[in-house]
């Protein structure tokens, strides 16, 4: 029994879409239209400029005024319909800008609309040289939807809309164009053979001096000295080839066992030499 | 090693002169050899720097590189000397000249390796 109720729902909704277009076929297309639609410009003393059912483009001055009244009626019945919703739409398609305004509906259908100039209202958008698109939107149920074009209406220029603060973040921005330092240029051959001699001269110097003041290097050869010697001649000779081509992790590995060679050697060289001055 | 004796020197003469000759007698060999090492970093260093200011320090990490290395190189050898020189011998009770000489070992090969890692 537990099981019943929710196969019954489960039949219910398989049966939905069928029930949905079974709704679709039934509803009736049942479309509305306007009766006698009329628009009348008028300047600020009332005279009637221009009075035609629809004409465009309609120039409208500073202190003038535009009339639009009509009648929203069924199509086949030609009964009087008061719509859930009626808009007049000012629409300028160069910068989108858009401005609407409802529309008071009588119950009987009738509509009238008013837009005094000498008093603008908020609601229209920014103006340019370019005519503002004006449309009549209907909404109500039951019935089809109206959007329709009326005419093009042509506004004194306004001021434009205003920019928002953060506009030019969502346009791409100037390219930036940075400025570097010059490269840095080799010096003059000449120059450079020139101070290269200068800097090697301070060895000649060096080995004169050496060549005059050389301590007698007697014990340098013996077996407990020598090898110490090697073994800094070798961490020397390690360090040019690190230098020349090897990478720092294989110089700290050769330097490390070379240093414990070292440490050993040094002390027996050392240590004997201490021994020799203590005598 | 020991000093040879001492100068008998008339009062007339320059002092630099006088001091030259003095040292010249006076110093060990040993120490002087040090001194002819001490004095060719110098130059080397006088003259890196020397290149640096007149004509340009392009490969800036190069010029550091080797004048550092005559600083650091005179530095060790100075120590060095003042401590195998007998005459300090009251100064340095801990430090035997072989532990100075070792030192002054391990010191230059660090110098050198840091000195090989900015030459580049």
């Amino acid at each position: 029994f537990a099981l019943e109720k929710p196969v019954c729902l489960l039949k219910t909704l398989m049966y939905y879409p069928l029930a949905l277009l079974l709704l679709a076929v039934t509803a009736q297309a049942s479309v509305l239209t306007l009766k006698s639609p009329r628009f009348v410009v008028s300047d600020s003393t009332g005279n009637q400029l221009r009075a035609e059912p629809t004409a465009s483009p309609v120039k409208l001055g500073a202190r003038e005024s535009l009339k639009i009244t009509f009648q929203v009626v069924d199509k086949e019945d030609e009964k009087g319909v008061q719509p859930h919703q009626t808009f007049i739409r000012f629409y300028d398609e160069s910068t989108g800008e858009e401005g609407i305004q409802p529309v008071r509906v009588t119950p009987g259908g009738k509509a009238k609309f008013d837009l005094n100039l000498s008093k603008p209202p908020l609601y229209l958008p920014p103006t340019s040289d370019k005519p503002l698109k004006v449309s009549l939107i209907i909404g109500t149920p039951n019935y089809d939807p109206i959007s329709a074009q009326l005419f093009d209406l042509v506004l004194p220029r306004s001021q434009p809309a205003p920019v928002h603060p953060d506009e030019a973040v969502f346009h791409p921005r100037p390219e930036l164009q940075h400025t570097f330092r010059p490269e840095q240029k080799v010096p003059n051959k000449f120059i450079s053979l020139v101070f290269s001699g200068i800097a090697i001269a301070p060895w000649f110097v060096l080995l004169g001096l050496w060549s005059q003041v050389a301590p007698r290097a007697t014990g340098l050869f013996s077996p407990s000295i020598l090898p110490f010697i090697a073994s800094l001649g070798a961490f020397e000779v390690l360090l040019f080839t690190y230098w020349v081509k090897l990478r720092l992790g294989d110089v700290l590995l050769y330097g490390g066992i070379l240093g414990v060679v070292t440490v050993f050697t040094g002390r027996r060289a050392l240590s004997s030499i201490a021994a020799k001055r203590t005598q | 090693m020991a000093p040879t004796k001492a100068p008998a020197a008339p009062s007339s003469q320059n002092p630099v002169v006088l001091l030259w000759k003095a040292y010249n007698q006076q110093t060990p060999d040993r120490l002087k050899f040090i001194d002819a090492f001490l004095f060719f970093l110098m130059l080397s260093g006088i003259i890196q720097f020397a290149y640096c200011v007149l004509v340009t320090n392009y490969p800036y990490n190069a010029f550091l590189a080797g004048f550092a290395s005559t600083v650091g190189q005179f530095v060790l050898a100075a120590s060095l000397r003042s401590q195998v020189n007998p005459q300090n011998k009251d100064e340095f009770k801990e430090v035997s000249p072989e532990r100075a000489f070792a030192d002054f070992a391990l010191g230059s090969i660090v110098l050198h390796f840091f000195v090989y890692n900015f030459l580049g």
